[in-house]
C-alpha cells in the first residue's frame, strides 16, 4: 500500500508542473476515513504519508514526513488550527526544537537539508472527531519563517463509536 | 528501506521547484552589504549585485559548474550561501580572489568533479559546510591548504571512515570537525593519528547518527579534545560496550554519550555500557535521552565517579544509582529524569559536591529526606519539576553550611517556615512559580541575614505583616511581582531593606502606595511598579528614590504627571516606562506633553503611551500628539477679550448711569400718561431737605394761603407712600404739575437728589416744552461752586431767575414776579374767578 500512495503521488507530481498551487495528495482513503493534504507554502510541496490509516484511532500511530528545509530549524514549532465550516474552533501549539535540548534527530538542521522524519506521532486525543473539516497545520523556526505549511482535509465517518 | 523510496520523491519535488521557479530580482537585505538571490536560474553573479557585497545567499539557484574567478566582481564577500544550487562541477580557481570569504555553504549540491584547486584563493575560510554533498571520502576533498579553516561540517555524506587524511596536519586552525549522520562502521587504529600531531586541545568530533561497529581499541589513545559526541553511533548495547572501551586513553573535556529522542536503538541499560570510560580522561560526562533504566542501573557511575561534572539528560532514570565511594564529582545535573522522590540521601555520597541541579523532571513531588554534610555544596537547583512539601527550609539540610544558592521555582507548593538556622548563609533565594504557606502572614525570613536576591514573584503570598521582610538586612534584589498586599496597599512594609537595588512589585493589584513606603530605599536603583491599579503619581512618595536608574510605571491608571512630579525624578533616571497608562491629552496638561516631547531618549515603550481623554485624541501615542493644537488662535483671543471688555464697559455704565437709564425709562412711560394727568398743582417745588423750612415758611404759606391760592407739590408731603421716589419724582411732581420751583441754596447743590431732579427738568422742558422751571436762588448762595457743581451758571444766564433777599422791598419784587410766573395758563375754575 506505501507503494502505491508513492507512486499516486509521483503521478501527482508528474501532472502539475509548473502551476502555482500544490496538488492534494491522498494521505488515508478508506471506507469511512479519508485524509487528503495540501502544501498552503507557496514555495513548495512535501511529502507525508501514514503507515497505516486505521491506527489514527489508536494512541500513538507512525508517520513519515519528508521535506526540503528552506529555512534553518534551530528552533521549530508547530500550530494547529482545526477549522470546521471556514470558521478556526480549536487552535493548539507546540514546541518541536527549542535551543538547548535537540532530544529529536531533526532538530538544528539548515536550509537546505532534508528533513525527514519516520516515527510515532502521539495526538493525544482519543478519537478522530467526525466529520468533514479541515486541519491548517504550520510549522515556524525562530526567526518565525514558514518551514512548512500545509491543509490537511478530513472526512471521517466511523460509525463504530 | 523507506528512506530509500522517499528519495526519488525529493529528487522530483526539487525539479518541480526549479521548473516552478520565476526569474526574481535579488533582494537587498543590507544595502550594499547583504542580497539574497534565491532559486534564479543564472551562469554567473547576477550583474545587480555590487562589488561591495559581503553577504551574498544564491540558494536554490540553479547554476550547476563553477568556472574559474566565478565570484571576480564581488572580491569583498565574507559569507557565501550556494545551497542546493545543482552545481556538480567545481573548476580549479572559481572561488579565486574570495581573500576576505570566511564562510562557505555548499549543502545539497551533488558533487561530480570537484577540481583539485577548486578552493584556491579562500586565504581567509573559516567554516565550510559540505552537507549532502554525496562525498564518500575525506581523501577526496581538495581543503588540504585552508590553513585558516576553523570548522568544516561533512555531515549527511556517505563517508564510510574516519580516517583522517594527512592534509589535515596543515589545518591547524581546525576546532570543529562535524561527520554526523555518514556510514563510518569502523574506526580503527591509526585512523586519528593525525590529531596526535598536532596540539589539537581546542577540537570538537562530532559523529552521532553514525552506525559504528567497532572502535579498535587505541583509536583514540593520547589524542586530547575538547568535544567528543556520540548520539545515537551504536547499533546496539553489545556494540556500545564494546565500542566506548575502544577509547581507552582519550583525553576529552566533555564527552555526550546518548541517543535522540525519536531515534533509540538501545533497549536497555544493561550493567557494564560505560565501563570503557574508566580509560578516559574527561571533565564532563552528559548522558542523553536513554530509555529503560528499569534495571542494572548500579554501575551507572562506576566509571565516571571521577569525572568532576556529569549532566544526565532526558533518561528515564527513577533512582541514583550507586554512588561510588570517594566520588570527585563536583556539579550534577539530572534534567528530565523521572524521579518521584529527591534523592538526598543518595546524593549526599556524593561528598565533594559542589552544584546539584535536579529539574524539568514532570514526576519529581516529593522531598523528605535531608542532604547531610555536603560541606562544599553551594547550589541546589530543585526548579521546573512538581514539588510539594511543607518544612522548608532548615530541615531539609543538615551540615551543608556553604549552601549559597538556593532554587525551588516553579514547582508545585512549599510552606515555608521561619527556621533557616541551617541554610542561614544564604546569598540567593527563588520560589518563583510556587505557591507559598508562610511568607506575608509572619516574619519567616528573620534569620537570612545574609541574603542579597529573594524571589517569591507569582507565589500567591499576601502581605499581611508589616514585618515581612524582616530580617532581611542584606537585601539587594527583591521580586514579588504578581502577589498582593493587605488593603490592595503599600504601606511600611519595606523598612528594613535599606540596600535594595531593586524591587519588583509589579502586576500586585495596588491602588494606593503610602507616603512613607520607600523612605529607607534610598539606595534602590531599579523599581517595577507596573501592572498596577495606581491612579496617581505622588511625588511625596517617590521623593526618596534618588538613586533610581530605572522606573516601570506602566499599566496603571495614570493620566498625568504633573508638574510636581516630573520635578522629582531623579537625575539618575535613564529608564523610564509610563506606557500603558490611561493619559490625559487635554491642553491643560501642556507642560506634561511638552515633557514627554523632549524625554524621548528617557522614555520606554513610546508605541504604548497612548492618549485615553479626551475623545478627539483617543489612540493617539503621545510622543505623537500635536501640541500646536494648544496654542490659542490670535482671532479668537482678540475677539473674545474685545467681547469681555465691551460687556465690562457696558456693565459699569449701567451701573453709572443706573439713575438716568431708570428716569428715561419712567419719562418713556411717563409721555405716555402726561396727557392723561391734569394739573393737578401749580407747581413742584425742588428743594433740598435742610431749607423745607424756608420752604414752608416763605413759599408755601404764602401761595397756598394767599389769593388766588396756588398748589404747590412737596415731595415730604405730596409724594404716594410705597411708590419708588423716582416714580414720584416724575408722576406727581413733572407729570402733574405746570411748573417747577428749584429751591437753589448751598444744600441744594450738595444733595444729588436735588440735582437730578433739576437734570430732569430741565430734560422734561426740553421734551414737553411746557414746564417751565422758575428758579429761586436764595442770597447766600456762592456762585463760583453753582457754576462748577451743576453746569447751573449757563442755564441761569440763558434765563431769568429770581433771587431771594431779606429786605422788605425786594420781597415784594419777588412775590409779584413769582405770582406772575405761576398764573400764568393757569385754569381758573369758577368759583376761584369769583373769588378774584
Amino acid at each position: 500500500m506505501k507503494i502505491s500512495n508513492a507512486l499516486v503521488l509521483i503521478l501527482v507530481l508528474l501532472y502539475i508542473s509548473a502551476s502555482t498551487e500544490w496538488p492534494t495528495h491522498t494521505v488515508c482513503k478508506e471506507d469511512n476515513l479519508e485524509i487528503y493534504y495540501k502544501s498552503c507554502d507557496p514555495r513548495q510541496d512535501f511529502a507525508f504519508s501514514i503507515d497505516r490509516c486505521s491506527d489514527i484511532a489508536t494512541h500513538t500511530f507512525n508517520i513519515r514526513a519528508a521535506i526540503l528545509l528552506r529555512h534553518s530549524i534551530k528552533e521549530l514549532y508547530a500550530k494547529l488550527n482545526l477549522i470546521i465550516n471556514g470558521k478556526t474552533v480549536l487552535t493548539y501549539s507546540e514546541t518541536l526544537c527549542e535551543p538547548g535540548l535537540s532530544k529529536l534527530i531533526f532538530c538544528g538542521k539548515k536550509k537546505g537539508e532534508h528533513l525527514y522524519y519516520e516515527g510515532p506521532v502521539t495526538l493525544g486525543i482519543k478519537e478522530i472527531p467526525q466529520g468533514d473539516y479541515v486541519v491548517s497545520a504550520e510549522l515556524t523556526n525562530e526567526d518565525h519563517d514558514t518551514v512548512a505549511c500545509a491543509y490537511v482535509t478530513v472526512k471521517n465517518y466511523l460509525d463504530d463509536y | 528501506m523507506p528512506r530509500r523510496r522517499a528519495l526519488p520523491l525529493w529528487t522530483l519535488v526539487v525539479l518541480l521547484q526549479l521548473v516552478g521557479c520565476l526569474l526574481s530580482p535579488c533582494l537587498e537585505v543590507i544595502p550594499d552589504k547583504a542580497f539574497r538571490c534565491m532559486g534564479l536560474n543564472i551562469t554567473g553573479v547576477p550583474s545587480e549585485v555590487p562589488n561591495t557585497t559581503q553577504n551574498l545567499d544564491l540558494s536554490f539557484s540553479n547554476i550547476r559548474s563553477l568556472r574559474a574567478n566565478y565570484f571576480a566582481s564581488v572580491p569583498e564577500l565574507q559569507l557565501l550561501d550556494l545551497t542546493r544550487c545543482h552545481l556538480q562541477t567545481v573548476e580549479d580557481n572559481s572561488f579565486n580572489g574570495l581573500h576576505k570569504l570566511s564562510t562557505l555553504i555548499l549543502t545539497g549540491n551533488p558533487f561530480q568533479d570537484l577540481g583539485p584547486a577548486a578552493f584556491y584563493g579562500l586565504t581567509s575560510l573559516k567554516k565550510l559546510v559540505l552537507v549532502e554533498n554525496d562525498i564518500t571520502s575525506l581523501n577526496d576533498l581538495p581543503i588540504g591548504h585552508l590553513h585558516t579553516l576553523q570548522e568544516l561540517n561533512v555531515g549527511h555524506n556517505n563517508i564510510a571512515s574516519l580516517k583522517l587524511p594527512k592534509y589535515f596536519s596543515n589545518l591547524t586552525s581546525l576546532r570543529h570537525l562535524n561527520v554526523f549522520s555518514n556510514k563510518i562502521t569502523y574506526i580503527s587504529r591509526g585512523d586519528l593519528d593525525v590529531l596526535k600531531e598536532v596540539n589539537r586541545l581546542n577540537l570538537t568530533l562530532v559523529l552521532s547518527l553514525n552506525s559504528i561497529q567497532c572502535i579498535e581499541p587505541g583509536s583514540f589513545a593520547k589524542i586530547h579534545l575538547r568535544e567528543l559526541v556520540l548520539r545515537s553511533s551504536f547499533e546496539n548495547f553489545h556494540v556500545m560496550r564494546s565500542s566506548l572501551q575502544g577509547l581507552t586513553g582519550l583525553q576529552v573535556n566533555r564527552l555526550i554519550v546518548g541517543e535522540f529522542s525519536d531515534r533509540q536503538r538501545l533497549v536497555d541499560f544493561q550493567s557494564g555500557l560505560l565501563s570503557g570510560l574508566c580509560q578516559v580522561r574527561m571533565q564532563e560526562f552528559v548522558l542523553i535521552s536513554f530509555r529503560g533504566f528499569d534495571n542494572n542501573t548500579d554501575t551507572l557511575f562506576n566509571c565516571i565517579g571521577n569525572v568532576s561534572s556529569i549532566r544526565l539528560v532526558d533518561l528515564q532514570l527513577r533512582e541514583i544509582s550507586k554512588v561510588p565511594m570517594f566520588s570527585q564529582v563536583k556539579q550534577l545535573e539530572c534534567k528530565k529524569c523521572k524521579f518521584k522522590e529527591v534523592p538526598a540521601r543518595k546524593l549526599s555520597l556524593f561528598k565533594d559536591l559542589r552544584s546539584l541541579r535536579i529539574i524539568k523532571s514532570k514526576n519529581l513531588n516529593s522531598f523528605r529526606e535531608t542532604f547531610v554534610d555536603l560541606r562544599n555544596l553551594e547550589l541546589l537547583d530543585l526548579s521546573e519539576n512538581r514539588l510539594s512539601f511543607s518544612l522548608c527550609c532548615s530541615p531539609k539540610f543538615h551540615n551543608c553550611p556553604n549552601l549559597k544558592h538556593l532554587n525551588l521555582s516553579f514547582n508545585a507548593d512549599i510552606s515555608v517556615t521561619g527556621d533557616f538556622t541551617n541554610v542561614k548563609n544564604l546569598l540567593y533565594l527563588d520560589f518563583q512559580h510556587t505557591k507559598l504557606v508562610g511568607p506575608g502572614s509572619y516574619p519567616v525570613f528573620l534569620s537570612l541575614q545574609k541574603l542579597i536576591y529573594l524571589d517569591i514573584s507569582h507565589t500567591r503570598t499576601h502581605v499581611k505583616s508589616q514585618c515581612t521582610f524582616c530580617g532581611l538586612n542584606s537585601l539587594r534584589v527583591l521580586k514579588m511581582a504578581g502577589n498582593s498586599f493587605e488593603n490592595n496597599k503599600l504601606a511600611n512594609n519595606f523598612k528594613n531593606l535599606s540596600h535594595l537595588h531593586t524591587l519588583d512589585i509589579s502586576g500586585c493589584k495596588l491602588v494606593h502606595v503610602d507616603r512613607s513606603t520607600f523612605d529607607a530605599l534610598s539606595e534602590l536603583k531599579e523599581l517595577n511598579i507596573s501592572n498596577n491599579k495606581l491612579l496617581s503619581f505622588d511625588p511625596v512618595v517617590y521623593k526618596p528614590l534618588q538613586a533610581l536608574t530605572a522606573l516601570d510605571f506602566s499599566n496603571n491608571q495614570l493620566s498625568v504627571l504633573l508638574d510636581s512630579a516630573l520635578d522629582t525624578l531623579p537625575d539618575s533616571l535613564v529608564l523610564l516606562d509610563i506606557s500603558q497608562n490611561l493619559f490625559d491629552c487635554s491642553c491643560v496638561y501642556k507642560n506634561f506633553l511638552k515633557w514627554i516631547k523632549e524625554k524621548q531618549e528617557l522614555l520606554q515603550n513610546k508605541e504604548s503611551m497612548i492618549c485615553h481623554t479626551p475623545t478627539y485624541v483617543k489612540n493617539v501615542t503621545l510622543s505623537s500628539f500635536d501640541l500646536s493644537s494648544c496654542q490659542l488662535n490670535v482671532g479668537t483671543v482678540a475677539s473674545s477679550v474685545t467681547m469681555l471688555l465691551a460687556a465690562v464697559v457696558f456693565l459699569f455704565l449701567i451701573y453709572k448711569y443706573y439713575f438716568q437709564l431708570y428716569y428715561s425709562l419712567v419719562l418713556l412711560s411717563g409721555c405716555k400718561h402726561s396727557a392723561e394727568r391734569g394739573d393737578t398743582y401749580d407747581a413742584f417745588v425742588i428743594h433740598s431737605s435742610k431749607d423745607q423750612e424756608w420752604v414752608m415758611k416763605e413759599l408755601v404759606e404764602p401761595l397756598e394761603g394767599g389769593t388766588p391760592p396756588f398748589h404747590l407739590c412737596l415731595y415730604y408731603r405730596d409724594f404716594l407712600p410705597g411708590v419708588p421716589v423716582v416714580t414720584n419724582i416724575i408722576q406727581e411732581g413733572f407729570l402733574s404739575s405746570r411748573n417747577v420751583i428749584a429751591v437753589i441754596s448751598t444744600d441744594f447743590l450738595e444733595s444729588k437728589w436735588c440735582s437730578f431732579e433739576f437734570d430732569i427738568a430741565q430734560s422734561w422742558q426740553l421734551v414737553e416744552g411746557k414746564t417751565g422751571i422758575i428758579m429761586i436762588v436764595l442770597e447766600e448762595v456762592n456762585k463760583a461752586l453753582l457754576r462748577q457743581r451743576l453746569g447751573l451758571s449757563r442755564y441761569l444766564r440763558r434765563n431769568t431767575y429770581l433771587e431771594w433777599k431779606n429786605k422788605e422791598i425786594s420781597r415784594h419784587i419777588f412775590w409779584r414776579q413769582l405770582t406772575g410766573v405761576l398764573l400764568e395758563g393757569k385754569n381758573w375754575n369758577h368759583e376761584q374767578v369769583k373769588l378774584m
